[in-house]
């Protein structure tokens, strides 16, 4: 049975009736009973390949129909990633301190890693499947290589700490987060204004007879790859620079991403540490460096010792090694080393969990309103929703009119990448709901119709100095026309003014009825005044019968 | 400079002069008034909208009359918000099908429906049920599509009093037949939002830097958006709150439809189903002064059907 291996090996090679396959446990020995022995080993490398292309392609096409489709719900459980996201899990329970049974499904990837070990990240992880095929265009340099197997551990510390201490910064570092938040705000609208500007130029530049040809094509993708219209998101920039950092890490050793920071692997790894199933041998041989220099998860140590935690059961050693004796069995022995990080690293980790949500709280933007952090429909109360948002994005993409935005640091760390909405940029769509329907964690609690025609984001007020009938004597009411409130939450005074040239007109001048207005910001988005709007949506923290409590910010 | 060096330099420049965005320039003779002092106007009370729609184009000459063989018409109702059919803030699917349905007898190519909706356009064509209603038609001359951005062109009004120049919709203006269907609802700025207004809705650029001079406005874009017929829908009209209304207690049912060549008579009768003189609507009496149409009803042959 621990021959299997070999067999196999030998199957693969020249004379394919050397490969004796007997089954056994191990992972190589029962698909080679299937394979009849011939070509296991590089076949284990393509299964495993497409497995992570499938999970690819389902990641990508979860994320292109977390948009409107024609139907008020959406069908499709899109943001089953984070539900299946442990650390997510994990993190959020102790920050909110409460069980949510939406994202039990991360159970499926711990008990997945207790049997297999840390299989989510070599096979499953988009991300993971995402810089395994950037390693065909970036190659890592020798002498930049850098071995921080500690680090992720750290910041696993400070995360799970943190959110103890009611401050959660899971989405700074839980890499479905970084990817889907770095698709969202940069990926996708870029891929869409280089293909939709190339087939745009050709239709207003192009002479008619290429028109006619480019035109059905650019339908084609309209109908399969682009997403509906381009979108805008603040820190584009910045999420870009974030996800290409990742991929740019590389050239300081295959899966560097993976190894030293992500603190999702950390959580896995340490889990996996009661998985049975093992590479065999345990050890590196010592005449022999491959599995020290081709391992891409870097998981053998200066012992020679294979590190189950660091292992993400890729099964390359399966190919590369010259002996051909590795295998992948369920060989239950706990492994005694220890996971690569010091104790005073385990420390200083601690200590900088436990004083970061006392730092952040001491900022002085908890004592301030916030008007302008305007949250989506459904919305927890302000620190329920810091301590839930795992700043996944989700809600960002899905929002019909690109209205939702993430915070950079106006209101400091903790709220970063939170969602907002910016009414100048796009309104709240009063029959729509999407937003609280992806939400993974429901920090934006589900809302049904009629609760979110009630739902109050905060309230309009008008600055009656830009406002045209008040400041210019001229008729508007765009802002009362698209109120979508019933009774309108806008209404207005009739006057009559003689103007400079002794003309009499009827005015009709906006005010808000605060008990009415829901703050969809519908009104912000179309008054037709240049520049800055001459009606402002506040947000509800920053209302009257909350400001100055204290407690309700952040 | 050598000759490749040359020849790439006339390309970039003609290339730069093609790229300057054209101006439709329509003649005034074209932007022009062609009023018939005394104008026919149909109305026709119901509740079978296809029937009562047929009866309305058969009165007006059948739609053999504006729409010829291979002819691309353009049917633009109010899609302008995400309401549902009994709100009555958008035209009623139904008449919309009608008439579409019609042209294509007529031997329309295509059949084209669009508005520039104010609330998010998948919404608005989805809950107004005029697109779920038009793609059950089956029919692939029929394309009920979203505004695309890029066919807004310039277009200047030569004799626009209030407005000189403003972008448009191309599909509008290179239509062989263009039939306006309107809802007939209140609107806070304008009075009503009838027949003119709904021109609105092909226009392109920041429509809220209309409002400080609407009336005026909406007929100066109707110098250049001249409907063949238009086709008020009246089957239920917003009494309040409008143009978004939301709520079924501003809504009162009329079963009407209304009918005629001239956008001006037809919005002054519309006027009346309000308890409205037609000079309440100040578009209108623009239109009129424009010599787009009759506003005085008394010198209109006004007939109605009950069906």
């Amino acid at each position: 049975m621990a021959a299997s291996g070999k067999d196999a090996a030998a199957g693969q090679g020249r004379d394919p009736s050397a490969g004796k396959t007997e089954s056994g446990r191990g992972l190589s020995g029962s698909l080679g009973d299937a394979a009849s022995g011939r070509g296991i080993k590089p076949r284990l490398k393509t299964v495993r390949t497409g497995v992570q292309l499938i999970c690819l392609g389902l990641f990508l096409w979860l994320f292109r129909i977390t948009d409107y489709t024609g139907s008020d719900t959406i069908p499709w459980a899109v943001n089953i990633w984070f539900r299946l996201d442990p650390l997510v899990g994990a993190v959020v329970t102790l920050a909110t301190g409460t069980i949510i049974p939406l994202l039990w499904p991360c159970l499926v990837v711990i008990g997945l890693t207790l049997v297999f070990g840390r299989v989510f990240c070599g096979w499953v992880c988009p991300l993971g499947t995402l810089i395994d095929l950037s390693g065909r265009f970036i190659h890592p340099k020798k002498k930049f290589r850098v071995q921080l197997r500690f680090l992720k551990y750290m910041i696993l510390i400070v995360l799970l700490l943190s959110a103890f201490f009611t401050v959660q910064l899971v989405g700074l570092f839980d890499p479905l987060s970084l990817l889907v938040r770095g698709m969202t705000f940069s990926i996708d609208p870029l891929f869409n204004f280089l293909v939709t500007g190339g087939f745009d130029w050709v239709y207003l530049n192009g002479p008619a007879w290429l028109s006619d040809l480019t035109e059905p094509v650019y339908d084609v993708f309209k109908s399969f790859l682009l997403p509906y219209k381009q979108s805008f998101f603040f820190l584009s920039v910045f999420s870009f620079f974030l996800l290409v950092a990742i991929f740019v890490l590389e050239l300081a050793g295959r899966r560097f991403w993976c190894r030293n920071l992500c603190p999702l692997g950390a959580m896995l790894g340490l889990v996996s540490k009661i998985s049975p199933f093992r590479r065999i041998p345990a050890r590196a041989c010592k005449d022999c460096d491959m599995c020290r220099t081709d391992c891409p998860m870097d998981a053998v140590n200066e012992n020679r010792q294979i590190m189950t935690e660091e292992c993400n059961l890729c099964m390359d050693c399966l190919a590369y090694c010259p002996k051909g004796i590795t295998s992948f069995q369920f060989k239950g022995s706990l492994q005694k080393n220890l996971p690569d990080i010091g104790r005073r690293q385990v420390l200083a980790a601690g200590l900088l969990g436990i004083a970061l949500p006392v730092v952040i709280r001491t900022d002085a933007l908890s004592k301030l309103p916030a008007p302008d952090v305007i949250r989506p429909p459904g919305a927890l109360p302000e620190k329920d929703f810091l301590a839930t948002c795992v700043r996944c994005g989700e809600c960002m993409k899905v929002c019909i009119n690109n209205a939702l935005q993430p915070l950079f640091l106006e209101q400091g760390l903790a709220p970063m990448f939170t969602p907002v909405l910016v009414p100048r940029l796009g309104y709240c769509e009063f029959n729509c709901t999407l937003c609280t329907q992806v939400c993974p964690t429901r920090a934006l609690e589900p809302l049904d119709l009629a609760k979110k025609h009630t739902f109050v984001l905060g309230t309009a007020w008008f600055d009656k100095n830009r406002c045209i009938p008040y400041a210019e004597q001229r008729p508007c009411i765009v802002c009362e026309e698209h109120c979508p409130v019933h009774d309108k939450a806008i209404k207005f005074h009739t006057i009559t003014v003689v103007d400079d040239q002794n003309r009499t007109m009827t005015l009709k001048q906006p005010y808000v009825r605060q008990d009415l207005c829901i703050g969809c910001g519908i009104c912000e988005n179309v008054c037709p005044v240049v520049g800055t709007a001459a009606v402002h949506v506040a947000a509800k923290s920053s209302m009257p019968d909350t400001f100055g409590s204290g407690t309700s910010y952040p | 400079m050598n000759r490749r060096k040359f020849l790439k330099q006339v390309t970039l420049w003609s290339a730069g002069m093609l790229m300057v965005p054209p101006v439709f320039d329509i003649s005034p003779e074209a932007l022009g008034a062609k009023t018939d002092a005394a104008p026919d106007i149909f109305a026709a009370k119901g509740k079978d909208i296809p029937a009562m729609v047929q009866q309305l184009v058969n009165t007006m000459g059948g739609m053999a009359r504006f729409v010829k063989k291979g002819d691309t018409v353009v049917i633009k109702p109010n899609i302008g918000w995400d309401r549902n059919v009994d709100q009555g803030a958008n035209t009623h699917p139904m008449v919309v099908t009608a008439l579409a349905g019609l042209a294509l007898e007529a031997g329309a190519a295509k059949v084209l429906v669009f508005d520039r909706t104010c609330n998010e356009e998948r919404r608005c064509y989805q809950n107004s049920g005029i697109k779920p209603a038009l793609d059950a038609m089956g029919d692939r001359r029929i394309a009920c599509e979203y505004i695309d951005d890029r066919k807004f062109v310039p277009v200047k009004i030569k004799n626009g009093r209030s407005l000189t120049e403003w972008s448009f919709y191309k599909d509008a203006l290179t239509a062989d037949c263009y039939i306006n269907v309107p809802v007939a609802k209140h609107h806070s700025s304008s009075g009503l939002t009838l027949g003119l207004k709904n021109a609105m809705g092909v226009i392109g650029g920041r429509r809220g830097r209309l409002h400080m001079d609407l009336s005026a406005r909406i007929a100066d874009l109707n110098l250049v958006i001249q409907p063949d017929f238009t086709l008020v829908d009246a089957t239920r009209i917003m009494l309040r709150n409008g143009p978004s209304g939301g709520s079924l207690s501003d809504v009162k049912i009329m079963d009407t439809l209304i009918a005629g060549t001239d956008p001006v008579a037809v919005d002054a009768y519309a006027t009346t189903l309000f308890g409205m003189a037609p000079a309440d609507v100040q578009s209108t009496v623009e239109g009129f002064q424009r010599g787009l149409g009759q506003m005085d009803l008394s010198r209109c042959r006004i007939q109605v059907f009950d069906i």
